[in-house]
């Protein structure tokens, strides 16, 4: 019965290269989509632990909301000292996060400084990568700081030059510390990273009179899975009442939100286009078992049970979904092997200034990235479509009667 | 006869009280009109009438391809009328052997697989398919044909094949169904001679329907048939 099915297959060629074409572009546009889609959703969630500070993030409880410099990580020993104690935790990055004006002579500008340890956020970030002019923290300076390029346009400062921090204490109270630019950073695109500086951990917190506390504890934790378990173990330290500890996702419901959304979106289309081969199929099978009554009513007579002739239509899809798969196999491998190795430049595609949920997308290149469980869930999703759509017309010839069959050219 | 007394005192072929009516749509077509016969083994017989007589609605209940509206259908004693498709599937595929009119062959395979193909599904091995099949592709004349499609052979040749595919089955009855229909007189002469050649030779009986006067001339029994009745039912004494 295989030898007939792979044989019918072939009789109308034509037919049958224009449906297995259509199976073959579906699944390997299919191969590419789902790498590309699974690269630049890695890539943008990548981006968004970036921005946020990492994989978790705890804080003092509230501080997400206001994010004033009063709500603090009053002894953050314990915390730090059980994430690094983690063998699933790659970084512990300590951080005071001011909001506040900086000024120079030229006028006022908001920002955002960042006390940091520079050495810890080389595992989430390496932000000397955006450097653009002079140096991050250079040790001839004393207070150094490191601002946007944007920002220092705006306050017509340049790499050496003083400016003003001026932002609220812990206390409450409105305080002022000198800084001098140490080096400027690429804005990238206007923005909540365009208002970005960053400062020594140490520095920061002197200059709001912090002490020893911190805005947030920004950990990165090596698989997405593991993160629960560490927000567990960071929730259960000493003092962590006083805490909020939240993953990346958490912190920015609208940026994973995007993503869901778009992954949504994308199912969405992918459905579509398996309904539109589908019926295609469908009807073309139903076609082709319409135009074989009589040989069906043959096979029928020769002792071929009803269930045999259902399973020749059945075998006649399977090669056929073989024949198209291999095709598109072949071309989305080459898609995706392509798109691996080359990328694509978000950037040149016209995409150089996209933003999420607030989250700078710049300079993002995606490539392909295809995970062989999903892979084997697509190409079985692939094989079940084709199958299912030779259903009808298999029920269709099974349950043709073999004395009219015989008579239908009559 | 119940089924317990089936066996080689029954006839081959028993036709009781059988009627056949087609519905289409409001008209009711009484194709069979209460049809009893009985079929000896080694019989050649055939089923003569006009066109609507009911010749090809009888040898398809004898042959298990369509149910009676009542009465039944014997085989070897063996009641085969009423059986599910599957059933009835199976019991062709052991029992019964078909050459019909026209598209005799499956398309897409050579005349070699178009013969084994019953014999394949009856899980007969390839030594002995080769066995049951080259001394009749030999006697047929067809030994050099057998790689060629259907289309590549003439519509002789391609009953001579089916012929092929029915004897080679080993079945207890071969029916053919007007097989000269769509033959030239040369040819169904032919094609005629054989078949009775091979009834003698291997005793296998042969029931056709046709209205060719050539097979009626050549079957050593006529059963006539008109409006779904049995009016005659003539034996060749001295064949």
């Amino acid at each position: 019965m295989w030898k007939i099915a792979w044989r019918n297959l072939w009789r109308n060629r034509t037919r049958t290269v224009i449906i297995a074409s259509a199976i073959a572009f579906s699944y390997g546009l299919m191969l590419i989509s789902m790498g590309v889609s699974a690269d630049s959703y890695a890539r943008m969630e990548e981006k968004a632990r970036e921005a946020t500070g990492g994989s978790v993030l705890v804080h003092g409880a509230g501080w997400w909301e206001g994010q004033g410099s009063d709500v603090v990580v009053a002894d953050p020993e314990p915390v730090m000292t059980r994430a690094e104690a983690m063998p699933e935790v790659e970084a512990v990055m300590p951080r005071v996060i001011i909001n506040g004006l900086l000024s120079s002579a030229r006028g006022n500008e908001a920002v955002r400084l960042s006390g940091v340890v520079l050495e810890r956020e080389q595992a989430l970030a390496d932000l000397r990568e955006d450097l653009v002019a002079g140096e991050f923290f250079s040790e001839e300076l004393d207070s150094p700081v490191v601002i946007s390029e944007g920002l220092a346009q705006r306050l017509s400062v340049e790499v050496g030059d003083k400016v003003v921090l001026t932002a609220s204490r812990v206390d409450g109270e409105v305080t002022r510390a000198l800084f001098y630019v140490s080096g400027l950073l690429t804005s990238g695109m206007a923005g909540e990273a365009d208002l970005q500086a960053y400062a020594p951990l140490k520095l920061a917190q002197e200059a709001v009179g912090m002490g020893d506390a911190l805005t947030q504890v920004g950990v990165l934790v090596s698989a997405v899975e593991a993160q629960n378990e560490v927000i567990a173990a960071l929730q259960k330290v000493e003092g962590a009442q006083a805490l909020e500890v939240l993953s990346w996702q958490q912190a920015v419901p609208e940026m994973s939100g995007l993503l869901e959304f778009d992954a949504a979106v994308n199912g969405i289309y992918f459905v579509v286009i398996f309904l539109i081969v589908l019926f295609a199929i469908a009807n073309t099978f139903l076609m082709a078992v319409m135009e074989r009554v009589r040989e069906y009513g043959l096979l029928s007579a020769l002792g071929v049970g009803p269930g045999q002739v259902g399973r020749l239509v059945i075998w006649e899809a399977f090669y056929l979904a073989l024949v198209g798969m291999l095709a598109g196999l072949v071309l989305g491998l080459t898609g995706h092997l392509t798109i691996a190795s080359v990328g694509i430049d978000m950037a040149a595609m016209g995409a150089g200034d996209m933003e999420m949920a607030g989250i700078a997308m710049n300079d993002l290149v995606v490539r392909s990235h295809l995970e062989p469980g999903r892979w084997l869930l697509a190409s079985a999703m692939v094989l079940a479509v084709v199958m299912i759509s030779a259903v009808y017309p298999a029920v269709r010839a099974m349950r043709l009667a073999p004395s009219q069959a015989m008579r239908f050219y009559e | 006869m119940s089924d317990s007394a089936a066996g080689e005192d029954a006839p081959l072929i028993e036709v009781r009280d059988l009627e056949r009516i087609y519905h289409q749509g409001e008209v009711e077509v009484r194709a069979l009109r209460g049809i009893n016969l009985k079929v000896e083994r080694g019989e050649f017989t055939a089923l003569a009438g006009p066109s609507g007589s009911g010749k090809t609605t009888l040898l398809n209940m004898i042959g298990c391809l369509d149910d009676p509206s009542s009465g039944e259908v014997r085989i070897e004693g063996e009641r085969v009328s009423g059986m599910s498709r599957t059933q009835a599937a199976e019991y062709r595929l052991g029992h019964i052997g078909f050459v019909f009119q026209a598209y005799n062959l499956i398309p897409v395979l050579t005349a070699w697989e178009n013969a084994e193909f019953v014999l394949l599904m009856q899980g007969v091995s390839r030594e002995e398919r080769h066995a049951i099949l080259d001394p009749l592709f030999e006697r047929v004349g067809l030994a050099e044909y057998k790689d060629r499609k259907p289309h590549e052979m003439s519509g002789g040749q391609q009953q001579r094949v089916a012929v092929v595919r029915a004897l080679g089955s080993r079945p207890r009855i071969v029916l053919a169904d007007e097989p000269t229909a769509n033959l030239d007189s040369a040819t169904s002469a032919s094609l005629l001679d054989l078949m009775l050649e091979l009834n003698r030779e291997r005793g296998v009986t042969f029931v056709f329907s046709t209205h060719d006067e050539m097979v009626i001339e050549r079957a050593r029994r006529v059963i006539r048939l008109d409006s779904g009745r049995v009016v005659a039912d003539e034996r060749d004494e001295g064949a």
